[in-house]
């Protein structure tokens, strides 16, 4: 396990030891070498301002996150052609033998957008100002191990040191960390303190006193309206392209805030955007007869993966107020009954047109690699789960023709989901229906979504609710387990809150979890990952429904985006530096 | 006029605590609060989210939280957003402006449009011009103003396949989001203001249109009241002019309920245009509260509510002002 690690250390120290600028493969471009121009720029929309321009305190997921927060000098980075880490800010990375410890050799040559060098101290007091509690920074969970904290030192001029109190799977998006220039944040927190931090780069700043280490830079921001990035002039100095081009070669992005997406569909079909994300086929369509019209000219990719996220029913276990429905909801055959009852393809056909596959484990259906397709899948089934419920009792209809058993309890419980979410509103109508066919009855209710989520993170014996249709989002492609999520015990957890396991599986699961999360030998930590969806499926207690495809468009001179097969809702279509706009 | 305008501002200050307290409240009794969302996060830790719960003081009672934020009220601070960790006032402020903008345009609109409409309608009653502007008046009242602004923008679209067709022009006529170009930056000063106000057009028509169609009601069964009174009977019977016994006589006392609604105006200045800021994306203060309301950001919310009351109780207080001024019989004195 180790061996791949130092191995792919080796293969970096080699790649790029003596390389100072860090050359973007051609491979990660569906463009042919030497085909980029300079020039050109990209307008885009995207809906609501941003909330800060710190980088430290901002829990933004959309909008900057893509352009600023997340990008720029990362130690570490992922192509779009492999799931490795290869060393991109860093010159080079090692791992000890114990796994336990990552140590990096910073790229010589970097600096910020305001010329002044990038140092191994930039990295350390974003480190220490995430740890700072009182900072508040949303990256503060990362540095976490359970509740052992995670170190980072510096070592020598340009080195930095990680330490995991035990092997973690976790650990290289935690080494991927981007810079905060310490001339400005660390100097802040050393006169004023956390909250000095908090209060630096507000939507209120000059946004041309920020300093920045990524591709392009702000340069106007609007409030309500725009913000203007440009190309960063010192980027270049440490990204070129294999043709030894320096990067990025746009000169820089238009972004209009807007209120809603149906704005941002409205400014793209009248051409006054480069590219839309495509919701559903309604978006699609309307894209398509704008193309039809002669209005636009843009590429649609239709379908390209599925979304990373997930839809699900769960089940509450801890009702101890209804010892009967706990029963139930308890008894795995019920709930592999309703795994039957839950028709995949008429919600991939009424909810999503057609476009969403089905989904049967924990692990979105997008991370393929670490999927088991070979669980238990309960497929629609009306007659077999009518046969389930017989075998638990429910052999029998009322005269309202729901099931009932011996002491003539209904099989009957209400199904909450957040109201307003009308995909999830059609899912829960969908299922509610199929259930009814075999005398279960659902009886779905739409709640506020704050509520919803109030019940379902409830703690104890007896919690406010029958079952529950929600959806979950965020996980690693290093190990797509959550952590509060599959071992008893943790808030999502959220089938039993009862503070301990209740069954075997649930006990091994927990297990399964922390051996896969400390096992580094990716191929091993995937059969380990296989074993917990395994178990899942035996145990039954969440029911996974569909996940909804990905589409993508964008003008059609733009080019130097990713082959084609190589986009999807992972990694995206294109990589910032190196698109281009044709003449 | 002075002792009760004094009476008058200090009988204010009940009213703008019990309205706090209220708002407070309702607020309150919302499920959930700013870091509900948060709890969803799979590697988010509980800890982080008491932590964070407690350094913004929604660990405290709510009580106490209310005597905080009053405390701050009394200094001008409106509290401080979760979302962006600022100041309110910096985030209400940029879309509170940008909303006067759109309401005062709408406003012009409005009475340069309704004034001659309900004049005309009431002149010539029951004639084939009196129905069309009723007509018009109701389809107006009828239709909710998103969709109206939808309904705009699908034809601007349609309206570009059409010139695109006929005269190669394939560009929108108006723009159908925003308030600005994209190249507005490199415009002169007078190129911008030109550009807001091109951006402004749609969404100010179709704001003014709700309020033209009541308006020019009213004022036309206003004006057709005066019109049949004693004392335009008189002023016609002494020679004096059509036109003079119309809009000096009749129109005169017919606008005084509107110039009354004047104070009533401060507060929708900057209470924004509604839904047609989000259909058109108008950075105004709809959108801020709708996107604070989902967010549960409550002291944004909580700082536009302020707002709006205040300027609410005053424009009350100028209202009767107004209606002191305009109307002989009411003296406050």
């Amino acid at each position: 396990m180790k061996k791949l690690f130092i191995g792919l250390s080796l293969l970096a120290i080699a790649t790029f030891a003596f390389a100072e600028p860090f050359v973007w493969p051609a491979a990660w471009s569906n463009a042919a070498p030497g085909e980029a121009v300079y020039g050109g720029t990209l307008k885009i929309a995207f809906v609501g301002d941003p909330r800060t321009f710190n980088p430290v305190t901002s829990a933004e997921s959309q909008a900057l996150s893509d352009f600023l927060f997340n990008t720029g000098a990362q130690l570490l980075m992922r192509g779009p052609d492999s799931d490795d880490w290869l060393p991109y800010a860093a010159e080079s990375y090692t791992v000890n033998d114990e796994g336990t410890q990552i140590d990096i050799v910073l790229r010589d040559g970097m600096t910020w957008s305001d010329g002044s060098p990038i140092t191994t101290q930039d990295y350390y007091i974003r480190y220490v100002l995430e740890t700072d509690p009182d900072v508040g920074s949303n990256g503060y969970d990362g540095w976490f191990m359970d509740d052992d904290p995670i170190t980072l030192e510096k070592v020598g001029d340009n080195g930095l040191r990680f330490h995991f109190p035990r092997p973690d799977r976790l650990a290289f998006p935690v080494a991927a960390m981007v810079p905060v220039p310490d001339a400005i944040f660390g100097e802040a927190y050393r006169t004023g303190g956390a909250e000095a931090v908090k209060a630096l780069w507000g939507t209120n700043v000059d946004v041309t006193k920020t300093v920045w280490s990524t591709a392009f830079i702000p340069t106007v921001f609007q409030p309500g309206e725009r913000i203007i990035l440009e190309r960063n002039p010192h980027f270049g100095d440490w990204n070129v392209d294999e043709a030894g081009n320096r990067l990025p070669f746009l000169d820089g992005y238009n972004m209009t805030v807007v209120a809603d997406l149906d704005t941002s569909l409205n400014l793209y079909i009248a051409g006054e955007t480069d590219t839309f994300n495509p919701r559903n086929l309604d978006d699609i369509g309307v894209i398509n007869q704008a193309v039809n019209n002669g209005d636009i000219d843009v590429i649609v990719l239709e379908a390209v993966s599925p979304v990373a996220s997930s839809q699900f029913i769960v089940w509450n276990w801890n009702k101890a107020s209804d010892p009967d429905k706990q029963a139930l909801f308890r008894n795995v055959n019920f709930r592999r009954a309703m795994a039957h009852v839950m028709d995949r393809d008429a919600i991939i056909d009424l909810v999503y047109n057609g476009s969403g596959v089905p989904m049967y484990t924990n692990v979105y259906p997008i991370n393929t690699f670490w999927i088991n397709d070979d669980v238990e899948k309960y497929p629609y089934d009306p007659e077999a789960a009518s046969e389930l419920m017989a075998s638990i009792g429910y052999d029998k209809k009322n005269s309202d023709g729901i099931l009932v058993n011996a002491e003539g309890k209904t099989a009957s419980f209400i199904l909450a989901t957040n109201a307003g979410n009308t995909a999830r509103e059609q899912i829960a109508g969908i299922f509610a229906d199929s259930a009814r066919e075999i005398g279960v009855d659902v009886q779905v209710q739409p709640i506020d979504f704050n509520l919803l989520v109030d019940q379902l993170l409830s703690e104890g014996d007896d919690r406010p609710f029958d079952a529950i249709l929600i959806g979950l989002t965020g996980g690693s492609r290093d190990w797509p387990f959550g952590v509060n999520v599959i071992p008893c015990g943790t808030n999502l957890h959220m089938y039993n809150t009862s503070g301990g396991c209740l069954t075997a599986q649930e006990t091994l699961m927990g297990q399964l979890f922390n051996v896969g999360r400390e096992e580094l030998d990716t191929e091993a930590a995937r059969k380990v990952g296989l074993e917990i969806q395994a178990t899942e499926a035996d145990l039954m207690p969440i029911l996974y429904a569909v996940s909804p495809m990905a589409h993508y468009s964008w003008a059609s001179d733009i080019k130097g985006f990713h082959h084609d097969d190589e986009i999807n809702a992972l990694v995206g279509a294109w990589e910032l530096p190196m698109i281009f706009k044709a003449d | 006029m002075f002792v009760y305008l004094v009476r008058r501002l200090f009988q204010l200050i009940p009213t703008f605590i019990g309205a706090t307290m209220l708002m407070f409240l309702i607020s309150q009794l919302v499920p959930g609060d700013f870091f509900k969302a948060k709890e969803l996060e799979p590697n988010v830790r509980p800890e982080t989210i008491q932590r964070m719960r407690a350094e913004f003081g929604l660990d405290k009672p709510v009580y106490v939280q209310y005597v905080t934020w009053m405390k701050n009220l009394a200094v001008g601070n409106l509290g401080q957003s979760f979302v962006s960790n600022q100041p309110v006032w910096d985030r209400i402020a940029k879309p509170m402006r940008n909303s006067m903008y759109l309401a005062m345009l709408s406003i012009v609109m409005l009475w340069a449009v309704a004034i001659p409409a309900g004049v005309y309608s009431a002149v010539r009653q029951y004639s084939v011009g009196d129905q069309v502007v009723s007509t018009l008046s109701y389809v107006g009242l009828a239709i909710p103003n998103f969709f109206f602004a939808q309904v705009l923008i699908l034809g601007l679209f349609l309206l570009r396949t059409l010139t695109k067709d006929w005269f190669g022009y394939n560009q929108l006529i108006f723009p159908v989001a925003g308030m600005t170009s994209s190249a507005s930056l490199t415009m002169s000063p007078w190129g911008q203001f030109w550009d807001i106000m091109w951006h402004m057009l749609i969404p100010s028509f179709v704001v003014a249109t709700s309020g033209m169609a009541g308006f020019t009601r009213v004022l036309r069964a206003q004006m057709v009241e005066y019109l049949g009174s004693d004392f335009i009977r008189t002023a016609r019977a002494k020679g004096v002019s059509k036109t003079k016994v119309t809009y000096k006589h009749a129109l005169r006392p017919a606008i005084i309920p509107f110039v009354a609604g004047i104070g009533g105006l401060l507060p929708n200045l900057v209470g924004g245009a509604g839904l047609v800021e989000v259909v058109m994306s108008w950075p105004g203060i709809t959108p801020t509260f709708l996107t604070a309301l989902s967010s549960q950001d409550i002291y944004v919310v909580l700082g536009l509510l302020v707002v709006t009351t205040i300027l609410l109780m005053l424009g009350n207080v100028l209202s009767d002002i107004l209606l002191a001024a305009v109307d002989p019989r009411i003296r406050y004195s």
